[in-house]
């Protein structure tokens, strides 16, 4: 007997008994067996969140992600409702030109006056006052401290406290968003006055604020967990649950499978591929609602010469069935839009003008812009060069790829060549803002004030704005420009209502679909409005109550 | 044995300078940077993407970048991370431990059924049982890491109810039993991937040393079946496998990227993830010196470790 054809010594089977015994009690062993709740049910006790990403701080002014946990903790001075409008949180009144909030003043500036609820406290129990308005508007307009936007605050120019709960603000010139200047609240000057703000890390990691809960533990790369704060202001033995914990789960199907084996209770942000597997669920409903937000096809004309030519722009959009891309490739959750504010903005208007699927005036069009299929390629050229340019979109986005894959198809069939060039969310986003694309697929956040400036008029172009399509109209640029220059709510809605007809004619881009909002919750949940804005569906956490 | 030592310390110091270098260039050429998340928030202004470039130094020449961070290394200062500002030494501290925890379990599990299994499939060379180990091994290998995950997921939570889907622990809980629960599942995933391949070196190894004079002889003088597998057969084909297992366990603590991502496990992998998509400078640049470190010590030990097994190793 040779050694190669040795039978097994026992040491060797009794090695592999042990093999199978620990694998098996790895994996099933000492779960014991059992079917079992892996966490407990929806309650008023414990709602369990599974949310896509770690929180980068609690500092609503600095974070730059969903400031759903934020939301939680620090109130703003006004919140949006699920209908995009501005409501009163802190402050008693949003303030108006017609309640006397809101006052012009004759070098141009106006001044806006906020009047704090009474009674309000931070949680550490100090009364908040017009000193914290003060104090906001001072570090985020000090160079020291970087938050992450200073938008509006940069036009401040003082704040003047006539009482403990009144600050009147006062604007270098008019600046139309101003209800929204203190949506992410306020900071707490007793706390941070006279410190380095990017490195409290006692504050940014466990903010003060004055809303339904505070903060109880944040594991690192885990979880963060919530209490209810005893003694809210609204009174009314609100909030109903006890303890919010939001579980960090990047991975999507782990979140979905957390979701369908009931350890989390709520997925917001439901990626639309995942709305079957979830929608048929005994325990979850999946709530739809209209987005701030659009997907669009964004032409260079700085880069592509012929979409400089707006009967190309038209052609393309005729030549795009968007309805069949929402009803096969959108599964029918996305409507088809028309333009850039969304049908839940105030300021929306349906009256613009429609380009509907139709090839034979796409090919037209192109015809008469002296694009003409000549080779034998089947796409069309114009002085021996082809109409033909890369379209960009993100990498491992399936239904993106999936919709790029199907314009591709449909423009092709009119004789235009479009090549997916895909790449990873953040090196696309490095590439957009630099303008380095023809054509880019992707969405829209619009902000929750319908400004149009940003992404539309002549000189915001990148670096300065995100005009990324380099569309040039001085008609449409002045428009927009007199929107943000008004306070009139009236006024500034024709205004809004006539830029968005001027885009229209325009096609500046291809509007394709709104980003339905789909939000997994707990059939037992009751209260729950959802909210279309940054905001974010914890917007009225404190009126959630689990049946 | 010592001297062997210290040359080897010596001569990893300019080869971690050299992978710092190209490292540093090949995150800063790739496309995107740390304030590119921030382009999709509308509030953001392009004044407030070039306010908080400067304020991260991002608005410097890269070399010049690089002498800073190289000098803060220098220093013992590893920076500050772009994401949330903390120091990049405490994100790391906070995730080791998990990291180790997972590692531990599921090398010493792979050990566990590695050896037995390329032991056995050596010396039934040719039988069923060989071929079985082979079809099991070669699955292991082929499986992809993320669908076998999901798989484990959905059959022994979403199904069966009896684990918990990911995670580390259950808030409030984190008590022992809990916490192998929530250990189970990624710990097995690894433990497959790594046994099958180590199964396959060991057998080869095995096979290599059953052939061998010396084992003839020791069986010619009557020594025990169990005595002669195990001392004379294990004994000198582990070593070459001791090399793969070291470095797989460096690859394993310097990220199981797909693993703890899936299984939402807070260790180094997740982090490494994290600092990717945000493209987080410093936390990259950390992970790339620790891992290259954490590869030159543990070849070193597998060396160390090697000479103790095989003493002719050692000599020169």
């Amino acid at each position: 007997m040779t050694p190669s054809t040795m039978k097994p010594s026992i040491g060797i089977r009794l090695a592999a008994a042990a093999l199978v015994v620990v694998t098996v009690s790895s994996a099933v062993g000492v779960a014991g067996c059992r079917r079992r709740a892996v966490a407990p049910p929806p309650s008023n006790d414990l709602l369990v969140i599974g949310y896509d990403r770690e929180p980068d701080t609690l500092n609503r002014f600095s974070t730059h992600i969903l400031e759903d946990v934020q939301t939680c903790i620090v109130e703003g001075l006004t919140v949006t409702d699920e209908k995009m409008n501005v409501v009163a949180l802190l402050a008693e009144d949003v303030p108006t030109p017609r309640n006397g909030g809101v006052v012009l003043t004759p070098d141009g500036g106006m001044d806006v006056t906020w009047r704090l609820r009474d009674g309000l406290r931070w949680h550490d129990g100090a009364p908040v006052t017009s000193a914290d308005v003060t104090f906001t508007v001072e570090a985020i307009n000090d160079p020291d401290w970087n938050p992450e936007s200073t938008d509006g605050f940069d036009r401040i120019s003082s704040v003047s406290t006539p009482d403990a709960r009144t600050a009147v603000v006062h604007y270098k010139e008019v600046y139309a968003p101003y209800a929204l200047q203190f949506v992410r609240g306020l900071l707490p000057r007793h706390v941070l006055e006279g410190r380095d703000i990017d490195a409290a890390n006692d504050y940014n990691r466990n903010p003060l604020g004055t809303g339904p809960y505070r903060l109880k533990e944040w594991k690192t790369g885990e979880y963060i967990l919530l209490e209810r704060v005893r003694g809210y202001w609204r009174g009314g033995g609100l909030p109903h649950i006890r303890q919010l914990l939001f579980k960090f789960l990047p991975n999507t199907n782990t979140r979905v499978n957390q979701l369908k084996s009931g350890e989390v209770h709520v997925v917001p942000l439901l990626p639309w591929d995942k709305f079957r597997e979830v929608a048929d669920s005994p325990t979850t409903v999946v709530h739809r609602m209209t987005g701030n937000s659009y997907e669009v096809v964004s032409l260079n004309q700085r880069r592509v010469g012929a979409f400089a030519d707006v009967r190309v722009r038209r052609a393309l959009m005729h030549a795009a069935d968007r309805a069949l891309i929402a009803r096969s490739v959108l599964e029918g959750l996305a409507p088809v839009v028309d333009g850039p504010i969304q049908p839940v903005s105030w300021a929306f208007t349906d009256d613009v003008a429609k380009y509907a699927y139709d090839p034979a005036r796409a090919r037209a069009l192109l015809d008469e812009a002296g694009w003409r299929v000549r080779g034998t390629t089947g796409i069309r050229e114009r002085g021996g060069r082809p109409l033909s340019f890369g379209l960009m979109a993100q990498a491992g986005f399936a239904i993106r790829e999936n919709v790029a894959q199907a314009l591709q198809k449909q423009w092709r069939d009119v004789g235009v060549e479009a090549r997916i060039e895909l790449h990873d969310g953040t090196a696309l986003a490095s590439l957009w803002f630099a303008g380095k694309f023809d054509a880019l697929l992707h969405w829209w956040h619009m902000p929750a004030d319908p400004e149009l400036t940003l992404f539309f008029a002549a000189d915001r172009v990148p670096p300065a704005g995100r005009n990324i399509s380099y569309l040039a109209d001085s008609e449409l640029t002045e428009l927009l420009y007199a929107s943000d220059r008004t306070v009139d709510l009236e006024r500034r809605r024709s205004l809004l209502v006539a830029a968005q007809k001027r885009i229209a004619e325009l096609v500046p881009e291809i509007p394709l679909y709104n980003i339905t909002r789909l939000d997994a919750v707990p059939r037992a949940l009751g209260g729950f409005k959802g909210n279309p804005t940054n905001a974010g569906i914890f917007w009225n956490v404190h009126e959630w109550n689990v049946r | 044995m010592i001297g062997r030592v210290v040359w080897r310390v010596a001569q990893a110091f300019p080869l971690l300078v050299i992978v710092s270098i190209a490292g540093f260039a090949l995150i800063h050429a790739a496309p995107g940077g740390p304030l590119d998340i921030y382009l999709s928030n509308p509030n953001v202004r392009p004044e407030d993407i070039a306010r908080l470039k400067r304020s991260l130094g991002l608005d410097q020449p890269v070399w010049l970048q690089y002498f800073t961070w190289l000098g803060g290394l220098a220093r013992g200062e590893w920076g500050y991370s772009f994401t949330d500002g903390r120091p990049v030494v405490e994100r790391f501290a906070e995730r080791v431990p998990a990291t180790l925890e997972l590692v531990a379990v599921s090398l010493l599990l792979a050990a566990l059924a590695a050896v037995p299994a390329g032991v056995y499939a050596a010396v039934q060379r040719g039988t069923w049982v060989d071929r079985a180990a082979t079809g099991i091994a070669m699955a292991g290998i082929s499986l992809p890491v993320f669908w076998f995950g999901l798989v484990l997921q959905l059959i022994f939570a979403v199904g069966l109810g009896w684990l918990p889907s990911a995670g580390r622990a259950t808030p409030g809980d984190g008590g022992l039993v809990d916490r192998i629960e929530h250990l189970a599942l990624p710990a097995s995933v690894l433990a497959l991937v790594q046994a099958a391949a180590w199964s396959r070196y060991l057998r080869a190894s095995m096979i290599d040393v059953l052939a061998q004079p010396f084992m003839l002889a020791a069986q010619a003088r009557g020594v025990g079946r169990p005595r002669l597998v195990w001392r004379h057969g294990v004994r000198n084909a582990v070593g070459p496998m001791l090399t793969v297992v070291l470095l797989d366990a460096a690859m394993l603590v310097s990220g199981a990227v797909v693993t703890e991502s899936i299984f939402a496990w807070p260790g180094l992998g997740s982090l490494f993830t994290e600092a990717l998509a945000r493209r987080d400078y410093s936390v990259l640049m950390a992970f790339l010196m620790a891992s290259s470190a954490l590869v030159v010590v543990l070849n070193l030990v597998a060396d160390l470790c090697l000479m103790r097994l095989d003493p002719r190793t050692a000599e020169p």
